[in-house]
C-alpha cells in the first residue's frame, strides 16, 4: 500500500451544473504540503453502493501549491455503469461526499509541471480539464511569468470561469464551440515566441485536436505537453508474452498485463487500473524485453532501474529480436 | 571504455561515418549555419527544402555562425528549425549557443563534415583548448599546461568537452588512467 494521507471534507461547492469543487483540509487544521502546479492527487474510493471494489481516482489540484490550507478539487459527475455509463463510480461517490466526511489519498504528485526554461506559457484546456491549468494560471501569475490560457467550454458548464477572469485578466480567452477554437489556435500557434511551451489538457479529441494543429504549425514535440490521466485512452498496444511462475501467457493488443495475469488467475494488488496510484507494480526479472513505461507513478530513476513496472498500463517492447516478453514475480 | 551511447557527446561528433540529419520539414521556417568547407551539406538540405523559408547563412567562423543564429532566433517564432553545417567541434559550439537561446534538441540538426577536432574545456584553470584529439586521449591545455585526459562529456551549454589532469593522483607517471570514480567527471556538476 503506498502512502496515504487522511484528509477532511472542509467546503464543497455546487455552483456549476455537473460540477463539485471540493476543499480538502488537513484533520487537524494544519497547513498541508506544498506541491508543483499541475499535480494531481489519487483519492481513495471505497466499495460498496453499486462500487463492486474500490477504486481510485485522480484529480488535479486547482488551489494555492505553496504551504495551502486546502487541497482543491474539480470533480466532473460522470454516469456509473448503474446509471448505463462506465464510469467506476468514483465520481459520482465525491458527489455524494458532505462538510466533515474524511477520506485517504496519495501526497500530491507531480506529472505535468511547467517547464522551467520556458519563457511563455500557453495553456489551453476544455471543459473538466482545466483543472490543472488553472493551478499553472496561478503560478505564473503569482511569479510574473508570461502566460496565456484559452479555455473552451459549454455555455454555463464552465469550471472556475470567474476566478480564471479574476486571476488572468485579458491573457485568459474564453471560447464556446470547436470552431472558434480552430480559429482562434491557428492564429495563436503560428505566431508564438520561440520559447513559449504549450500545454494542453482535456478531452481525447479535443486533445489531439490541439496537438495536430500545432504539430501543422511545426511545433515540435518537445514544446507540448498534455496531462494524459483519466481523458485519454491508451492505445491498445501490441501483443506480448508473460512469464510468471513457469507458466507462460500470452497478453494479446487491447488487453492490459494486469488483465492478463488476473485472467489466469493470479492476484495482483490494483485501484486505479490507470497507471496513477502505484498498487499494481510487478517486479520484472533480467532477460525481459525493454518496458514501454505508460504510468504516472513511477520517476524517471526507477523506470531506468528497469526492474518493475505498473502492470495496468505497461507493456513490453520488442527486444533487438524482435522478440516482447516480460518476465514478472509477483 | 565508456559506452558512447551513455555519454552526452552525441553520436555526429565522434563518429565520422554517422550520416549528415535530414531536414525536419514538419518546420515552418529554417535557419541554415553553414561553416567553411561544409557546403556540400548545406545544399543537399537547401535541395530538400525548396520552396520553404529558409535563411541560409554562410559563416566564416563560429563567432559569426552564433551571430547569425542569435540574429535569426530574436525574432523566431516557434515553428522554427534550425540546421548545422561544420566540423563537428564547431557544430556542438553552435548548437551550444542553440541551447542558450532556448531551443531543444528536436528543433536542431547537424551535418558534420569532420569530427577530429574538440574543444577541451580545463577544470584546472579554465581555459579552453582546440585540437585534433581523440576522446579519452591526453592533450595539454593551452592554459595552463596540464596534461589533460579529454573525457567523453559535453557541455550542452559551451560544446567543450571536459578535460581534466590525467595523473592527477600519479604526479609525473604519464600513464593514461583516469580516477578510478570519477569524481573529476562529476564535479562539474550539470554546468550543462
Ligand atoms: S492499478 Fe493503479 S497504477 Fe495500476
Amino acid at each position: 500500500m503506498n502512502a496515504r494521507i487522511e484528509l477532511v471534507v472542509a467546503t464543497v461547492d455546487d455552483a456549476v451544473p455537473g460540477i463539485r469543487s471540493l476543499a480538502l483540509a488537513h484533520p487537524d487544521g494544519d497547513r498541508l504540503p506544498s506541491f508543483t502546479p499541475g499535480s494531481h492527487l489519487v483519492l481513495d474510493v471505497p466499495a460498496g453502493e453499486g462500487r463492486p471494489r474500490r477504486a481510485a481516482n485522480a484529480y488535479s489540484l486547482t488551489g494555492e501549491s505553496s504551504d495551502p490550507r486546502h487541497y482543491t478539487i474539480s470533480v466532473l459527475r460522470c454516469a456509473p455503469a448503474a446509471e448505463g455509463g462506465s464510469a467506476c463510480g468514483g465520481s459520482a461517490w465525491v458527489h455524494g461526499l458532505t462538510v466533515g466526511d474524511r477520506v485517504t489519498a496519495t501526497p500530491p504528485r507531480s506529472a505535468f509541471a511547467p517547464i522551467h526554461l520556458a519563457t511563455r506559457h500557453l495553456l489551453v484546456g476544455a471543459g473538466i480539464g482545466i483543472t490543472p491549468l488553472l493551478s499553472h494560471l496561478r503560478s505564473h501569475v503569482r511569479w510574473g511569468r508570461d502566460a496565456e490560457l484559452v479555455y473552451l467550454f459549454r455555455d454555463g458548464h464552465g469550471a472556475h470561469v470567474d476566478e480564471l477572469k479574476e486571476l488572468g485578466g485579458d491573457r485568459v480567452t474564453f471560447l464556446a464551440d470547436r470552431a472558434g477554437l480552430a480559429e482562434d489556435l491557428a492564429v495563436r500557434l503560428a505566431d508564438q515566441p520561440l520559447g513559449t511551451h504549450l500545454y494542453t489538457c482535456g478531452p481525447a479529441g479535443f486533445m489531439d485536436a490541439v496537438v495536430d494543429l500545432a504539430t501543422e504549425l511545426g511545433w515540435p514535440s518537445s514544446r507540448v505537453h498534455l496531462e494524459p490521466f483519466g481523458v485519454a485512452a491508451l492505445d491498445p498496444g501490441d501483443p506480448f508474452t508473460v512469464g510468471v511462475a513457469g507458466q507462460v501467457l500470452e497478453v494479446p493488443s487491447g488487453t492490459s498485463l494486469l488483465e492478463a495475469l488476473e485472467d489466469a488467475g493470479h492476484v495482483v494488488p490494483n485501484l486505479c487500473r490507470q497507471g496513477v496510484c502505484g498498487e499494481c507494480r510487478v517486479d520484472v526479472a533480467p532477460g525481459s524485453s525493454p518496458v514501454l513505461h505508460r504510468d504516472l507513478f513511477l520517476d524517471e530513476e526507477t523506470r531506468g532501474a528497469g526492474d518493475c513496472l505498473m502492470a495496468c498500463v505497461s507493456r513490453a517492447v520488442p527486444a533487438a529480436d524482435g522478440r516482447a516478453h516480460l518476465e514478472v514475480t509477483l | 571504455m565508456v559506452s558512447m551511447s551513455q555519454t552526452s557527446v552525441p553520436r555526429w561528433a565522434w563518429d565520422a561515418s554517422a550520416p549528415a540529419a535530414e531536414p525536419d520539414l514538419r518546420g515552418r521556417v529554417f535557419t541554415l549555419v553553414v561553416l567553411p568547407g561544409a557546403g556540400d551539406v548545406a545544399d543537399r538540405w537547401s535541395t530538400a527544402l525548396a520552396g520553404r523559408d529558409v535563411r541560409r547563412h554562410e559563416c566564416g567562423d563560429v563567432d559569426a555562425a552564433v551571430a547569425a543564429l542569435r540574429a535569426d532566433l530574436a525574432v523566431a517564432r516557434v515553428g522554427h528549425r534550425v540546421l548545422v553545417a561544420g566540423t563537428a567541434r564547431e557544430c556542438l559550439a553552435v548548437r551550444a549557443a542553440g541551447v542558450r537561446a532556448g531551443l531543444g534538441d528536436d528543433e536542431m540538426a547537424f551535418g558534420v563534415v569532420d569530427t577530429a577536432e574538440r574543444a577541451v574545456w580545463c577544470v584546472h584553470c579554465d581555459a579552453t583548448t582546440h585540437a585534433a584529439v581523440e576522446l579519452e586521449a591526453v592533450v595539454p591545455c593551452t592554459g595552463c599546461g596540464r596534461r589533460l585526459l579529454v573525457y567523453p562529456h559535453v557541455s550542452r551549454l559551451t560544446g567543450a568537452h571536459l578535460g581534466f589532469m590525467v595523473d592527477a593522483e600519479t604526479p609525473a607517471d604519464g600513464s593514461a588512467a583516469r580516477p578510478a570514480d570519477g569524481s573529476a567527471a562529476r564535479s562539474e556538476g550539470e554546468a550543462a
